[in-house]
């Protein structure tokens, strides 16, 4: 049996009362005019798959307008993925046996999301392309997902004591082992898959763009070189702030192309920058688990001119499973097979 | 015509014993139905249990285990060593240590841990009488057997700290709880191991 995502089912997700499709083990193409729920498709598959949602980092707003939860059900390859969210409870089964943490559940699928807000993690804050990164590291070793939890409790913490009047500090001490522990892990794991990545990514620009030029990616840890000795000197600091000012939340990522920072660059050359990080990623993971992960793509080819939307679709693994969102099909080159799933 | 249900009295139950923890609504009626259909004097016996419980058993007044006398059977029995004290999370934290047979020292329960997150401070823990008890009763040890997880961590180096500066040998369990469980989920051979390969929290080790 293939590795692949046969069907979905939806109850009181986003605009959809109930829904449920098939896909083949192709390119999907979910067709329909605007707001009829083609993104929300994409990301109920890639929540099904990873319990987390591309588009919000919280899943409440998922759920239904006036509803309690919601729940994606489905079937990846044989394995019966089921989920259920709501606010104050949220259940998993895996071939319909509850699952009490999500490990197991998380090692059956994984997912590269293509979408046309991409261009975010050249322009947008830091926290795009930590989630980015995080999104790929999670897939990657799914031990990581803890020691991020660790970590995001333990600054929340720490964060919550220094706001405290008068703080005590003998609290905000308690806190912070488990503050450099888990960082300390957060930093590694990033650190590593930033190295992976950057050869990727580099090999995908460079077919994608068709130029020369070097795509390089660096990592720059929000810890320093040493966490322990810049959580001490910042000590002042984070008094005066009330928050914690050095750790991984902190840490960034920078583009460079030919040395040059992607901040300068052109819109276009950005555009091929995030594609080439996020066929980076793919890459990665096909190399890590011997299988490409599903292909999520919103919109993508909206912004692309007939040639560009082709040759697009040519560099995706032809032998990959994709789910590609488009208003109208008239750009597609002829001769390409497609499944097709009207919306509205 | 009005639609009939059970009398007030029987959905009364019914509403009490659905709060009951691991109780679900077909649970909570299959149990109230049972009470007022058995006719031997079961229902009864229940009924006088669940009040004696409550009003007989309360906090050891020492080390906060459950207990019906001031004193718990563990902080009343001599044969225990005097010198070396186990802290814990919550009282349900004592009998999977028990079980293990490899402690023979007394217990001290905290009643939770520190946890800014769910608004729990040192102060809203048994963390004063411990102070108390290790100044009074002078032991030798205090291994700290709390959670492995963010806020079991914090607690254990806040005591160490506190601790050590009273010149008591402060230990911890040895890492090997599942990290986010609590001891009452541990199995007895993870709590043996991680019994005796407890390590020293030295002082200014954190
Ligand atoms: N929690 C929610 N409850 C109900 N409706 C929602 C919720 N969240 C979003 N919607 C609605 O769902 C509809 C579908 O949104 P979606 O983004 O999936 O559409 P789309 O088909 O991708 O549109 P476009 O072609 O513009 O990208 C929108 O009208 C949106 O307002
Ligand atoms: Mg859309
Ligand atoms: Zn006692």
């Amino acid at each position: 049996m293939r590795f692949v995502l046969r069907s979905l089912k939806l109850r009181h997700f986003r605009c959809f009362e109930a829904f449920e499709t098939e896909f083949s083990d192709g390119l999907n193409c979910i067709v329909g005019p605007n707001a009829r729920g083609k993104t929300s498709v994409l990301e109920a598959a890639c929540i099904l798959l990873r319990l987390q949602s591309p588009r919000v980092s919280k899943l409440a707003p998922v759920v239904q307008h006036e509803r309690q939860g919601f729940v994606v059900d489905g079937y990846f390859g044989q394995r019966h993925l089921q989920f259920y969210f709501s606010r104050n409870r949220k259940k998993l089964a895996l071939d319909e046996v509850a699952q009490a943490d999500a490990h197991e559940y998380l090692q059956v699928g994984r997912v590269v999301y293509f979408s046309n807000t991409d261009i975010e993690l050249v322009r947008g804050s830091g926290e795009v392309r930590r989630r980015f990164l995080d999104f790929v590291a999670v897939q990657r070793d799914g031990l990581y997902r803890n020691a991020l939890r660790a970590y995001d409790r333990a600054l929340r913490s720490r964060n919550l004591l220094l706001k405290g009047y008068p703080v005590r500090w003998r609290e905000v001490a308690a806190f912070e082992e488990p503050l450099l522990a888990a960082g300390r892990l957060v930093s590694e794991v990033r650190a590593r898959l930033v190295a992976e990545l950057q050869p990727e990514a580099d090999a995908a620009h460079r077919v994608i763009s068709g130029s020369r030029e070097e795509l390089r990616v660096e990592y720059r840890a929000g810890a320093g070189e040493d966490f322990a000795q810049a959580l001490d000197a910042a000590r002042g600091e984070d008094a005066r702030l009330r928050q914690t000012t050095v750790g991984p939340h902190r840490d960034e990522l920078a583009f460079f192309l030919n040395g040059q920072s992607t901040e300068y660059a052109s819109e276009g050359q950005q555009r091929t920058v995030v594609l080439a990080l996020k066929l980076g990623a793919m890459r990665l993971l096909e190399r890590h688990f011997g299988r490409t992960p599903l292909l999520l793509l919103d919109d993508v080819f909206g912004e692309l001119d007939v040639a560009r939307r082709n040759a697009l679709l040519a560099v995706l693994p032809s032998g990959a499973q994709k789910l590609v969102t488009t208003t109208h099909l008239d750009w597609m080159a002829s001769g390409l097979e497609a499944h097709r799933i009207p919306l509205g | 015509m009005k639609r009939a249900d059970y009398p007030t009295a029987l959905r009364t139950v019914i509403g009490e014993l659905k709060r009951l923890p691991g109780i679900g609504p077909r649970s909570a009626e299959r149990i109230a139905l049972w009470l007022v259909q058995s006719r031997d004097a079961r229902a009864d016996a229940v009924a006088r249990a669940i009040s004696e419980v409550t009003t007989q058993v309360h906090p050891c007044e020492r080390c906060g285990f459950f207990s019906t006398e001031p004193l718990c059977d563990i902080c009343a029995d001599p044969s225990r060593d005097p010198s070396v004290l186990c802290v814990v999370e919550q009282p349900t934290d004592v009998l999977p240590l028990e079980r293990t047979g490899g402690f023979r020292g007394r217990y001290h329960t905290l009643g939770g841990r520190i946890s800014p997150l769910d608004h729990v401070g040192p102060d809203d823990l048994r963390i004063g009488s411990l102070i108390e008890r290790t100044r009074e009763e002078k032991f030798s040890e205090v291994i700290l057997a709390l959670g492995a997880d963010v806020e079991g961590e914090a607690t254990a180096n806040y005591l160490a700290e506190i601790l050590n500066a009273m010149h008591v040998t402060v230990t911890r369990l040895a890492q090997g709880l599942p990290a986010g469980a609590g001891l009452d989920h541990a199995d007895e051979l993870t709590i043996q191991r991680a019994l005796s390969g407890r390590t020293r929290i030295a002082p200014h080790s954190l």
